[in-house]
């Protein structure tokens, strides 16, 4: 996976129907600085790793239904 | 008034109603004052209604019938309470009148608690650490120096100063647990889904519970039966003692990196269940390698989701912080999401996996106590990491598989701060879980002091809660 371009996510900014996020907004995900966010980078490390690990058809967690009644 | 009171549990203050001995017009008022006398160090609460408090404590009539009667409460700034504003802490929403109440404000009024004030938060929930640039940031009640943690920063602290009996708050990673084990309370999750999220703000559909900040795991019971949205079965029977209870000790991730106090408190705690009769067991947990990629991953989309219906028009009111997080969210491919939501059903089901075995399983509440406010780092065991990853790292896992956890003190730290273990049990067996704690608590000879806060001398007290 290569690194993170701010060019990356400036076109899911004005091309992907999402909020007009600031400029500067960008760059600290790409390149923090503010201390604000620690790690965008990190986490598409960690997301590409997860996207390796075999997860069969195990669904999307959801409700968590009552067990039946004990006796 | 004597302000021991403003330090009883519900259980006491409810025999004290019902036997005539102070009535809930005078509690409100006691509060009334406290709150206003520790206002600024505690920093607990964002508004107030004492007005409508008063009204409604002046006009009861006990009735045991009634599990709160009588009791003044406090709920986060997350909850709409009908004619108040819900702000979740933030500018964007200062001028947002609920028209109706959230199910569980009208539960507890149903139940005659008495609502006295919003609780000041993490902006949106967003954070551990409770920092609120617009209403400051909560003191912990055992030194003010320190934080109260979050985001039920102003639930915790009101409570810890002795400005209400108990307070309802909400916990996607830790938001309720971690602030009441910091401050020297109880604070319960729930199982996932059996408290009504209905007129809550939320911050991740997934992950969000609504939670309880009492003194007492007794009290938490008896909020808990208020608040419930229907009974459950429970495989350990509800008058369940520890004889015969098997708890499961993680073997990895919840004893790591953690100040070594903390862990000789748990130590001793596990001596004494062992000595009630209880059997520990050392259980494999899942991989916590990716545990929080994973719920980062489906917390910041989630948010963003429904925070998109402010950002167009109010975006420049939200704090830096919470915007630099939502637009994390923005980037977050709708694959990666889901994924990350398919890890979390793994996660439930390898943990169901660990409850065959056993009944409970037993960890400390926090690696750390209190950190010092303005932190940004925590360092344990050499180690260093975020404040607010800290706070949470042996919380959030079971935010993701939505088991039931309360924690609660058992020990003091050399520093005079809290500290707390946690026990987390099966779905549904929330009740079971309630009892058990009760009985840890009836029994265990790891009562806290109390916060000594200036001018107040409660001689008498012996240990928290007043029982």
């Amino acid at each position: 996976m290569k690194k993170l371009q701010k060019d990356t996510l400036l076109g899911m900014r004005d091309q992907l129907a999402g909020y007009a996020w600031e400029d500067e907004e960008i760059s600290e995900l790409v390149d923090p600085k503010l201390g604000i966010i620690t790690g965008f980078q990190d986490l598409l490390d960690q997301l590409d790793e997860l996207r390796q690990i075999d997860l069969g058809s195990t669904p999307p967690a959801s409700h968590i239904s009552p067990p039946p009644e004990s006796d | 008034m004597n302000d021991e009171l403003a330090f009883c549990s519900i259980s006491r203050l409810t025999q004290k109603l019902r036997d005539g001995e102070v009535s809930s017009l005078q509690l409100v008022e006691l509060f009334a004052q406290r709150i206003e006398r520790f206002k600024i160090q505690s920093n607990a609460f964002i508004s107030l209604d004492l007005e409508a408090a008063r009204e409604a404590a002046g006009d009861l009539e006990y009735s045991a019938d009634q599990a709160l009667c009588g009791i003044p409460y406090a709920c986060k700034d997350l909850f709409d309470v009908q004619g108040q504003v819900t702000s979740g802490g933030s500018r964007v929403l200062e001028n947002e009148v609920a028209e109706t109440n959230a199910t569980v404000i009208d539960r507890m009024n149903a139940a005659g608690g008495i609502y006295l004030g919003k609780n000041n938060l993490h902006e949106f929930a967003y954070g551990a650490t409770g920092e609120n640039i617009l209403h400051g940031t909560c003191q912990n009640p055992y030194d003010p120096s320190r934080l109260a943690g979050g985001s039920s920063s102003g639930s915790a602290a009101a409570v810890g100063y002795g400005l209400c009996t108990a307070a309802l708050g909400t916990d996607t990673g830790g938001s309720v647990r971690a602030p009441a084990a910091l401050c020297g309370l109880v604070g319960l999750k729930p199982t996932y889904g059996r408290i009504s999220t209905e007129g809550v703000i939320p911050y991740s559909w997934t992950l969000d519970h609504v939670g309880t900040i009492t003194r007492t795991a007794v009290d938490a019971s008896i909020l808990f039966s208020v608040l419930k949205d229907a009974p459950g079965p429970s495989k350990i029977s509800r008058s369940a003692r520890l004889e015969g209870l098997t708890i499961g000790i993680p073997e990895t991730f919840f004893f790591e990196q953690a100040d070594t106090e903390i862990l000789d408190s748990v130590d001793q705690l596990m001596t004494f269940l062992t000595a009630s009769g209880a059997k520990l067991r050392k259980v494999p947990m899942p991989s916590m390698e990716f545990t929080r990629t994973v719920s980062l991953t489906v917390q910041m989309p989630e948010a963003l989701s429904y925070h998109n219906r402010y950002l167009e028009t109010r975006g420049e009111l939200y704090s830096q912080d919470f915007r630099a997080g939502l637009a994390l969210g923005q980037c977050i491919l709708a694959e990666q999401y889901v994924r990350a939501k398919r890890f979390i059903e793994t996660y439930r089901r390898d943990t169901d996996a660990v409850f065959k075995e056993v009944d409970l399983l037993l960890t400390p509440a926090t690696p750390a106590i209190a950190p010092k406010i303005g932190a940004v780092e925590v360092t344990t065991d050499g180690v260093s990491e975020p404040a607010g990853n800290a706070i949470t790292r042996y919380t959030s896992f079971f935010n993701m598989t939505g088991h039931p956890a309360i924690t609660f003190p058992c020990g003091m730290h050399s520093t005079g701060l809290p500290i707390a273990a946690q026990l987390v049990g099966r779905h549904y067996e929330d009740e079971a879980l309630l009892d058990i704690t009760s009985d840890i608590e009836s029994r265990m000879d790891f009562r806290i002091p109390p916060p000594l806060l200036p001018g107040v001398t409660t001689p008498s007290l012996s240990g928290r809660g007043q029982g």
